[in-house]
């Protein structure tokens, strides 16, 4: 009997149960939502989440990186010590963290509905972009800082290599 | 009934459905294996205090913000206590900050299985077709419970729907999905920890560019790319974003001289120096309090055994008491200040109620669904719960609360009504 499931089903009954189960408690989640307000709004939204997700924001990111290293790939012109020190992840670092930033503080940062937040709070939300600014050049700034290093490094150890050789 | 299964090539189409479009070398099931595990406790911690806020709201005496009061199985049996004073501050300041810390992780994450949203064929029995539909709420829940989460702390509702009650069910269905998610993945987890180590992969290769060896039907990639970030920058690139978003809620959440440093926190910034200077939740105007109401023919109506009336030269002439409690929001900021006023259970008394069974504050706000709350017989009883008039030393501002206003332990924000007008107390 169990075997046939198996068969018939993909895998172990209890992996069934544990669905059946889960689904059950998900079922319950759902049908609280439909008695709420705009059950279809409710709905919409979340299948706008793994939309937004999975076919927009993962293409949208994966395609900026893809550009950058089509940039910064084609190097040859410049100085030796600078092909020797990838550059991609002084820009990719900084970009993910400020990228972050706004994304998860966005409305502050843009001041949306800012009318709401100050007749509630009695705070204004003038400050957000300054400081998210303030972030961003703070992060790019240190991670240049750090790449000129490692390029000064580079080029160091190039002249005494070939110091050695000759 | 034979289940026929759809008719698709054997090879999959061009495009991401292929093995070899995938090709990070850091994909695999170590790394997922990773931040799963990071993402785990903090679930835990956030879902625990989440369903914690809901049972602090009392409601088992009607205060619940849910749908024909969130009865059916959402029910709580134990009355919320009032001490440790700060234990609101504590579960909710945890829950806020949790689901800050996850945001961060749970994107990367979600880009390290990517290529299992493409896999070929996309159904390959019943099980199989469950757990992928299973998936689906797991992702859709994921995200619209951190999302609607992080974005009412920032009091902005782009939505149709009714926050609290979508944030609260909107959790069943990504926890049912999670719980089985955790359950199907945990031999995939120990089977890659035990291969690989645990943190293995960032001691054992110096250059931590190793990629995790290919395997079909993982993530690994079948033909992948020569690395351009090492394990170690990618993790710890995810970790400062998540250690910084997390900072935002901590600094709200434990305020003093931190406030400041939450620079993105929604609650990061002091509305002036002043006695009355802390943080408001909603302001006199938003709820549209008049001065009028406020002046000098406010009375507090009392009732209990008999009724009474009580201007508020009358209540600062009863015994005072002064206590250092903080107030905590839903939203995860907290800041403790000095009250002064009259203690609850001695206004009980004044009516004739010894041992109250409970309270029913009302506030003079019009709008707003708390503008009626009920208190328990163990918050009413605790001698630090007052109607404070006085905070700080100075009057309570209009935006505070003025004239009265209730400030009990270790009770969430929205339950220290402000601008009471009246209060019922029932004896037991």
């Amino acid at each position: 009997m169990a075997e046939r499931l198996r068969a018939r089903y993909g895998a172990s009954p209890l992996h069934a149960l544990a669905v059946i189960a889960s689904f059950a408690i998900a079922g319950y989640g759902f049908l609280r939502f439909a008695q709420g307000a705009s059950p279809l709004g409710t709905f919409a939204w979340f299948a706008a989440a793994i939309v937004a997700h999975d076919l927009l924001a993962f293409p949208l990111y994966s395609a900026l990186d893809l550009l950058a290293r089509g940039a910064l790939a084609g190097r040859d012109g410049l100085a030796e010590d600078t092909r020797r020190v990838p550059a991609i992840n002084h820009l990719r670092v900084p970009a993910i963290l400020s990228g972050m930033a706004l994304l998860m503080f966005f409305p502050l940062i843009l001041g949306l509905d800012s009318a709401r937040y100050t007749a509630d709070t009695g705070l204004g939300v003038d400050g957000y972009l300054g400081r998210w600014l303030g972030i961003c050049g703070a992060l790019f700034l240190g991670s240049g800082a750090i790449y000129a290093l490692r390029l000064r490094r580079a080029g160091r150890a190039a002249r005494g290599a070939e110091r050695a050789e000759s | 009934m034979k289940l026929r299964p759809p008719r698709l090539p054997e090879r999959p189409p061009p495009g991401p459905t292929r093995p070899g479009f995938w090709r990070s070398p850091l994909r695999g099931p170590w790394l997922t294996s990773l931040f799963g595990s990071a993402l785990l406790p903090l679930v835990l911690v956030c879902a625990v205090t989440g369903f914690l806020s809901q049972a602090s709201y009392n409601p088992g005496l009607g205060n619940s913000l849910l749908p024909g009061g969130g009865l059916g199985f959402d029910f709580y049996f134990f009355s919320w206590p009032t001490r440790p004073s700060y234990l609101y501050a504590v579960t909710q300041g945890l829950h806020v900050t949790s689901g800050l810390i996850a945001i961060p992780l749970l994107l990367a994450k979600l880009w390290s299985v990517m290529p299992k949203l493409f896999e070929w064929p996309p159904v390959r029995s019943l099980s199989h077709l469950l757990e992928r539909l299973s998936l689906a709420l797991l992702v859709g829940g994921a995200l619209f419970v951190f999302f609607t989460g992080l974005l009412n702390i920032q009091l902005y509702y782009p939505w149709p729907f009714t926050f609290l009650p979508a944030h609260y069910y909107g959790s069943f269905v990504f926890l049912a999905a999670f719980a089985l998610h955790v359950g199907l993945k945990l031999p995939t987890v120990l089977r890659a920890f035990r291969e690989r180590g645990v943190v293995g992969p960032l001691r054992a290769d110096p250059r931590h560019r190793a990629r995790e060896p290919y395997r079909e039907g993982t993530t690994t990639p079948l033909g992948p790319d020569a690395p351009t970030m090492s394990r170690r920058t990618l993790i710890a690139t995810v970790g400062a974003a998540s250690l910084g978003a997390g900072f935002m809620g901590a600094a709200q959440a434990i305020g003093g001289p931190l406030r400041s440093f939450g620079l993105l926190a929604p609650h990061g910034t002091q509305l002036s120096d002043g006695p009355n200077g802390f943080q408001i939740n909603k302001t006199a105007k938003a709820v549209g309090i008049e001065p009028a109401q406020v002046g000098r023919s406010w009375r507090l109506r009392l009732a209990g055994r008999g009724g009474i009336e009580l201007t508020r030269d009358q209540l600062l002439a009863m015994p005072q008491r002064t206590c250092d409690l903080p107030i905590a929001c839903v939203e995860g900021w907290s800041t403790t200040q000095s009250w002064t006023g009259v203690r609850l259970r001695d206004l009980a008394a004044a009516v004739g109620v010894e041992a109250p069974d409970r309270v029913v504050v009302e506030s003079l706000q019009r709008a707003g669904s708390l503008r009626e709350v009920t208190l328990s017989a163990g918050q009413v009883a605790d001698e630090r719960s007052l109607l404070a008039l006085r905070v700080n030393g100075a009057d309570l501002s209009l935006d505070h609360g003025y004239p009265a206003r209730v400030i009990v332990p270790a009770a969430p924000g929205v339950h220290c009504t402000k601008w009471v007008s009246s209060m019922r107390f029932e004896a037991a």
